[in-house]
């Protein structure tokens, strides 16, 4: 039972609400649980049907018309992107050191070596969530983004 | 089950005219599957001579992982306009 389900059944028996008022609450905290509960699975269900990382750039349009214009459509399938992580457990040890000191040098601090299948998984999840929208000084729109 | 990518579609088109290519990938499995059983006594030895020293297991692990990345190549599209260049690689 929640803290809130908790403290109207207490208000209600100090006498401090109605039973109807009780009543009223309590439903209106059960609709709120069971759309949060639907608003999730949902979520699940849009992360799960993830198929394919896009990055396109559109220009804007008066570029376009004069034909000084660069337009790029990318559509990578997320299999790919899975196959080509896996890939990474094989660059030899003395490659694999230089990559990790490199990143350490930018800053990030990551292990390839230490990169496990669930990893792998946990980062396509992640990669669901991803939205970038930028628009450039010369108009142009950036986007990455998962469907 | 991955189906694996049958048909790859190329366009180059550039300032004076443009080229498009279907590229058929299906036919590309049974010739590679021919290469490699005549290879095969070739592979074979290598592998037995590098697996001591790692390399045999790495190179059977890189093949499987090729594969697997041509495996999940179908629906790959690149599409890049640059006025009126253009390249597009689709993979059907």
């Amino acid at each position: 039972m929640s803290d809130n389900k908790k403290k109207i059944l207490e208000m209600l028996a100090q006498n401090k609400i109605s039973a109807d008022d009780a009543y009223r609450l309590l439903s209106a905290i059960d609709g709120g649980e069971g759309r949060r509960e639907s608003n999730n699975k949902a979520g699940t269900a849009v992360k799960d049907k993830a198929k394919y990382l896009r990055v396109t750039v559109v220009p804007d349009p008066e570029s376009e018309r004069s034909g000084n214009y660069d337009r790029v459509n990318v559509r990578v399938p997320m299999s790919l992107i899975r196959a080509g992580i896996k890939f990474t457990s094989l660059i030899p040890s003395e490659a694999r050191d230089k990559v990790d000191l490199a990143l350490h040098e930018k800053g990030i601090d990551f292990d390839m070596r230490h990169m496990k299948p669930e990893d792998i998984e946990e980062l396509i999840g992640a990669l669901s969530d991803l939205e970038v929208d930028v628009v450039t000084k010369t108009g142009e729109k950036v986007k990455v983004f998962v469907e | 089950m991955k189906r694996p990518p049958m048909l790859m579609y190329m366009r180059i088109q550039g300032e004076k005219g443009g080229v498009g290519l279907w590229l058929p990938l299906f036919l590309l499995l049974p010739l590679a599957l021919v290469v490699f059983i005549i290879l095969s006594p070739l592979i074979l030895v290598g592998a037995i001579v590098l697996w001591p020293s790692g390399w045999g297991k790495r190179a059977f692990l890189a093949l499987r992982a090729a594969l697997e990345i041509f495996w999940s190549m179908r629906g790959l599209s690149v599409d890049v306009h640059s006025g009126r260049q253009c390249v597009s690689v689709s993979v059907i």
